[in-house]
């Protein structure tokens, strides 16, 4: 795929998450404790969520640049891994808006069994997509293919940078779709 | 009437003016549970009236979170002897279940204070308060039996006993959980 369209598609993704991220930001205490059912996450969970998975791309993405981007030549062309595009494409919603499969979270990653969360977690959710952000304008400027990053699930499984990229992206739109229907029910609610 | 209003009116009358002036300063926080809202180790900034929800006061010991008090609706909450000393915390305070807190910068309490009479009244107030209830604890600590210090707990904060975990009860009135849930099963 042609890298410079990715990129600009994955920054476009990224804006569109923080404006709405800033506007739940202040919406009122009822609706962002609000869960829909007993065992679900509410709206301050699903953002501490993709802090505790998106943040491990982030990091991985930053350390991998900092050592080798600038020493990369640009390559126009970006070829996801056979791993890296599956993971992706099984977050990725269907066209119709609904979540494919269905999955467990990991206990680390699940904030009502952690640290929880707080209004904190909106904050650093905004500052963990600019960062991507600026990732995203270093990677301009540079091969995704030949860098390597570690995923969520350790060093046995590795994604080139430019799936370490598309898959949090991903896996944020899903959760997304989740803060819209917790944010739904939630209307109203004291 | 403003929930923050209503609670400084338990102990001072606020006039209209004044509080134009002090209404502002408060700012809404939410916890979920589980969520860490002040951390031993760092200054604690605000000063929290407990809108809604339960958090647990505690200090890391021997490996273990010893735990020294709650909060709840309408009383105060954060690490009071830090925001008061403004050197690095020796609590951890933490939502027990989801949280609203509203919170005052130290900088904006103290320039009320200083500012408005009724404010500095208020806060010598809650100060005798938090003393008398010091004072109470560590007399009950010292001279009640487990039994006795189980009794007064269920009788003073009898809903407490459904939102917080056991083992947190019990570290609190130091007692160890199995002598807990013991005095709890002959009570019931």
């Amino acid at each position: 795929m042609d890298a410079i369209t990715l990129i600009d598609d994955l920054s476009a993704t990224l804006r569109t998450q923080m404006e709405r991220a800033r506007i739940v930001r202040a919406m009122p205490a009822g609706t962002l404790l609000h869960r829909p059912g007993p065992e679900k996450w509410n709206a301050l969970e699903i953002f501490e969520h993709m802090c505790l998975s998106s943040g491990i791309y982030l990091r991985g993405l930053e350390r991998v640049f900092d050592e080798r981007a600038n020493a990369l030549p640009f390559n126009a062309d970006f070829k996801p891994g056979l791993l890296g595009d599956y993971f992706t494409k099984g977050m990725l919603p269907k066209a119709d808006g609904t979540i494919r499969n269905r999955m467990k979270t990991m206990r680390m990653f699940d904030p009502p069994r952690n640290s929880g969360a707080s209004q904190e977690s909106i904050d650093r959710f905004i500052d963990l997509c600019e960062r991507f952000s600026e990732l995203l304008e270093r990677a301009r400027k540079t091969d995704l293919n030949r860098m390597k990053v570690s995923s969520s699930l350790g060093p046995i499984l590795r994604f080139k940078a430019g799936d370490a990229f598309r898959f949090p992206v991903a896996h944020q739109q899903r959760h997304f779709l989740q803060l819209e229907r917790t944010l739904q029910t939630g209307q109203g609610a004291h | 009437m403003d929930p923050v209003r209503r609670t400084i009116e338990r102990y001072v009358r606020l006039h209209d003016p004044d509080w134009s002036r002090i209404g502002p300063c408060w700012k809404e926080f939410v916890f979920s549970k589980h969520a860490l809202i002040s951390r031993a180790g760092e200054v604690e900034e605000h000063f929290y009236i407990v809108k809604s929800g339960v958090q647990r006061m505690s200090f890391p010991h021997d490996g273990e979170d010893v735990c020294v008090g709650f909060s709840y609706d309408g009383s105060w909450s954060g690490a009071y002897d830090s925001f008061v000393t403004r050197k690095p915390g020796r609590f951890d305070v933490r939502a027990v279940t989801d949280t609203v807190l509203y919170g005052i910068r130290h900088e904006d309490l103290q320039r009320l204070y200083h500012e408005i009479p009724s404010m500095e009244r208020f806060g010598r107030l809650i100060l005798e308060e938090l003393m008398v209830g010091r004072a109470t604890r560590e007399i009950e600590q010292l001279s009640l039996s487990a039994e006795e210090r189980y009794d007064r707990f269920v009788a003073r904060s009898p809903k407490l006993l459904q939102l917080v975990p056991q083992k947190d009860i019990a570290s609190y009135l130091r007692m160890t959980p199995e002598t807990f849930s013991r005095l709890r099963a002959r009570r019931s």
